[in-house]
């Protein structure tokens, strides 16, 4: 391939030659057929959900590997996708890899597509090497953890557009059709010029969706990397892992990237791992618009998960398909189920040969959150172009192995370096 | 107080209003201090040199010693306007009904924000003009009294001037007019945000050994939620009352997030250092507010409003309108906290109508709900907060004794009252 805006039938063409020069690994899916073959990375309870999307989405997908850190994860996630889609799981014993290094056999097979589930701090060089391995890409949000991560998304983003491969991210609001029409008529200015906008996630504490795993006889490494949700190195912190998603329907919408913010938060409730419970951050963007976003993690507070953008002729509701103002407009039409319909527009677009790439938008959007936690953290006001270009956080660990970690300790503003 | 014949004659005829709005056959206001601390010295002195003819003559305050220190601090400023007996000097819980009882025009109500309430009630029954600091309550049931009292005030003809000198800051006053005329159009968003430090060298730092648990609270107060109602009611109330000064109302609800993250020592009471809270105005107008009192932070003053026709925003020293109306107004360097004095001198002496009570109530339960808010992590409606909600946070203790550190707030869990 390498080419985007081939016709499908130069698609199978291409394919059919790239089978006679390169072999089976080269092929992006099997030539005269429209089968997909698919193999998931991180095996945890969004990727088997991802994936059980994946095989809803269209005909022909099929799962033939697997990789995660974790036997017993891996074996889970095989039973859940026996049961729920039986006749697509065709991933043979020696398809099945465990440790730091399974991405990589995943990768080495002959799977036109890989889902990059794991937790967000291995986000950045799983899609590296998935995209150099000349497959399309699945990668579930955030899209990193740090400033290095998102820097180099941003690059493996640009390599994939030049190999013509597909890449889709799991900010999966951006594949309603609700959203895509408010947001559409937002583009349009139905609401004026857009004056102010918030983004909320403001929910319960997660217990019963993250795992929290006792320390007991694990070693550092792996009860981190098992509580991956609760430890900031591996998840961002919940602004980054969950709150990206309003905060993207913001970039979404203003069409582009805040340029500064001043953020707040701490730990109010939570005593595990080392991230908040809450944040807010205010958001500048280029042309001075400011933008309030709010997360919460607090079992017992109100909840409220939405996106709302405010215009002078007009306000949107986006979350609720809602305008209000001189044009007033609601959304009735159908809205397919978002983690179905992300997956359909990636399956389609590769058999249509007409590549998409959120890449670039995913890194943006986590670097939204990434900057309001740094900020949040440290107490410190931060510009969007130092972040981008010149700080030097990096929140890998020394090294990838069964070793000992200490935790990091909670954030303090005002004592908690900007690095 | 020297009448003229006509002025004696118009206000017989006209209000019918408290015989004695001052003492009788002098131009003199007679003036005493309730809460002799920093804030009541500062605010004494400002009051003594606002206006000719204004003499302190009494003094009440819970310690003795801060009443000393605030007696001799005035003396050598103004020998000539301090002209405090030591009969006139009173100190305890009940120190402001001795006040109250002798024959002064005016008081100042300067002791921690918890004691206002009773306080404003005390005076306003005693038929003597009010100069109170902010915030005026800590909780639900203390505004709805000030109200009450507000009320009262106006029967009585009564004047209250309440210690928001943002409101008498000239550029402000520039910029509410010109907001108020339409200058960004109708308001569609807005921030207000301060951040500042932890205030750590507030106060006595350690506690003595003869000091019971409700003397180093008292002593302490500004970081305890019963005493100060929490930083964004006993400080951010400035800038908060500037938002529904601009807006021209108080919100209808809010949502509010904080907790404590640096200033954790248990010096510090039950105070957060943090608090973000979004508050909706009529019209679905929403406004951000951000405050903290955290060492080593970001420090930001400002206030922001967008509108159809252009933006304001305002800081300390000037305001800048941007779009259809540009402008930009500085400070023109008068002290709003002279000035707040003489306007309330000069409403007395002329027998004017001046009442901010129900107006600093409002701003000061803008600033509790948010609180309650983020305490709670509950959101709050303003008809609730102000009709129902039965917060009081007046401790079962009446007196020195033990009272232990009231817990700090646990969002979700902390019960909304």
């Amino acid at each position: 391939m390498g080419t985007g805006n081939v016709s499908r039938r130069d698609f199978v063409k291409a394919s059919a030659a790239s089978v006679a020069a390169l072999g089976l690994a080269g092929r992006i899916y099997a030539a005269g057929s429209d089968t997909i073959r698919v193999g998931l990375i991180g095996c945890g309870g969004q990727g088997t959900r991802d994936l059980i999307s994946c095989v809803k989405s269209t005909s022909g997908v099929e799962i033939v590997a697997m990789g995660d850190l974790f036997e017993d994860r891996l074996k889970e996630s095989i039973d859940k996708l026996g049961k729920e889609v039986p006749n697509a799981l065709k991933v043979t014993a020696d398809r099945r890899f465990v440790g730091f290094g399974a991405y990589k056999k995943v990768l080495a097979t002959d799977v036109h597509m890989v889902l990059l589930v794991t937790p967000p701090h291995w986000r950045a060089q799983h899609f590296q090497a998935a995209v150099e391995a000349g497959k399309h890409v699945f990668m579930e949000k955030p899209g990193g953890v740090d400033p290095k991560g998102i820097r180099s998304l941003i690059k493996t983003a640009e390599l994939a557009q030049q190999k013509g491969l597909s890449v889709v991210a799991g900010t999966q609001r951006r594949h309603s059709k609700k959203y895509q029409e408010i947001i559409r008529r937002i583009h349009d200015g139905q609401i004026g010029e857009i004056v102010a906008a918030q983004a909320y996630w403001n929910g319960g504490d997660m217990l019963g969706y993250w795992k929290w795993w006792d320390k007991e006889n694990l070693s550092d490494m792996e009860w981190q990397c098992r509580s991956w949700p609760w430890f900031t190195w591996t998840s961002g912190d919940h602004i980054v892992e969950q709150h990206v998603h309003n905060l993207d329907v913001i970039n979404w919408a203003l069409q582009g990237h805040p340029t500064q913010c001043m953020g707040m938060g701490g730990r109010a409730v939570r005593n595990l791992g080392n991230i908040y419970d809450h944040f807010a951050v205010e958001y500048e963007y280029a042309n001075g618009v400011r933008v309030a976003s709010y997360c919460r993690q607090i079992n017992g507070s109100t909840d409220r998960i939405a996106e709302r953008v405010v215009g002078t002729k007009g306000v949107a509701d986006v979350d609720r398909g809602v305008i209000e103002g001189e044009k007033p407009f609601k959304y009735t039409g159908p809205d397919p189920d978002h983690y179905v319909q992300e997956m359909a527009d990636l399956i389609q677009s590769i058999r249509e040969g007409k590549p998409i790439n959120e890449g670039k938008n995913v890194a943006e959007s986590t670097m939204n959150a990434v900057m309001g936690r740094m900020s949040a953290y440290t107490g410190r006001a931060l510009k969007w172009d130092w972040v981008m270009n010149a700080s030097k956080q990096d929140l890998t660990p020394p090294k990838y192995d069964w070793i000992d970690l200490p935790v990091e300790p909670v954030a303090i503003p005002g004592k908690t370096p900007l690095v | 107080m020297k009448q003229t014949a006509a002025g004696a004659a118009s206000l017989a005829a006209v209000s019918a209003f408290s015989p004695r709005a001052h003492a009788a056959g002098s131009d003199t206001v007679r003036l005493g201090l309730i809460g002799c601390g920093g804030r009541g010295t500062y605010d004494t002195t400002n009051c003594l040199k606002s206006s000719p003819g204004v003499e302190l003559v009494a003094m009440a305050d819970m310690f003795q010693d801060r009443l000393d220190t605030s007696r001799r601090t005035l003396m050598q400023r103004l020998p000539d306007k301090v002209k405090v007996t030591d009969g006139m000097c009173f100190v305890g819980w009940d120190a402001h009904q001795k006040l109250l009882a002798t024959d002064v025009d005016m008081v100042i109500l300067t002791q921690p924000p918890h004691f206002r309430p009773a306080h404003l009630k005390a005076a306003i029954e005693a038929g003597k003009h009010v100069f109170m600091e902010k915030p005026v309550a800590v909780d639900p049931v203390g505004v709805r009294s000030i109200i009450k009292s507000s009320e009262l005030a106006d029967q009585k003809g009564l004047t209250i001037v309440a210690g928001t000198q943002m409101r008498r800051i000239s550029h402000l006053v520039e910029a509410a007019r010109r907001v108020h005329d339409g200058a960004i159009g109708e308001i569609l968003g807005g921030q207000c945000v301060r951040l500042g430090d932890a205030m750590r060298s507030w106060g006595p730092q350690k506690r003595e050994p003869g000091w019971s648990d409700m003397e180093w609270q008292l002593r302490r107060w500004l970081f305890l939620t019963w005493l100060s109602g929490d930083f964004i009611v006993e400080m951010h109330v400035h800038n908060l009352d500037v938002m529904n000064w601009l807006i021209g109302a108080h919100p209808v609800q809010c949502m509010g997030m904080g907790g404590r993250q640096q200033r954790i020592e248990p010096e510090y009471g039950d105070s957060f250092d943090h608090f973000a809270v979004e508050y909706e105005y009529p019209n679905g107008l929403r406004i951000e507010y951000m405050g903290s009192q955290i060492d080593g932070m970001h420090y930001r003053q400002d206030q922001r409003l967008v509108g159809t026709k252009g933006l304001l925003y305002t800081d300390s020293g000037r305001v800048v309108i941007e779009g259809q109306n540009k402008g930009e107004i500085a400070w023109d360097q008068n002290d709003p906290c002279l000035k707040q004095h003489a306007d309330q001198i000069e409403a007395i002496r002329r027998d004017q109508r001046l009442n901010e009570g129900r107006r600093v109530a409002e701003s000061t339960l803008t600033c509790i709900m948010g609180r309650m808010s983020a305490y709670t992590g509950r959101a709050l409606k303003w008809d609730w907060a102000m009709n129902a909600s039965k917060l009081d946070l007046t401790p079962p203790l009446q007196g020195f004794g033990d009272l232990p550190m009231p817990p700090v707030a646990i969002p979700g869990k902390t019960q909304l009252i």
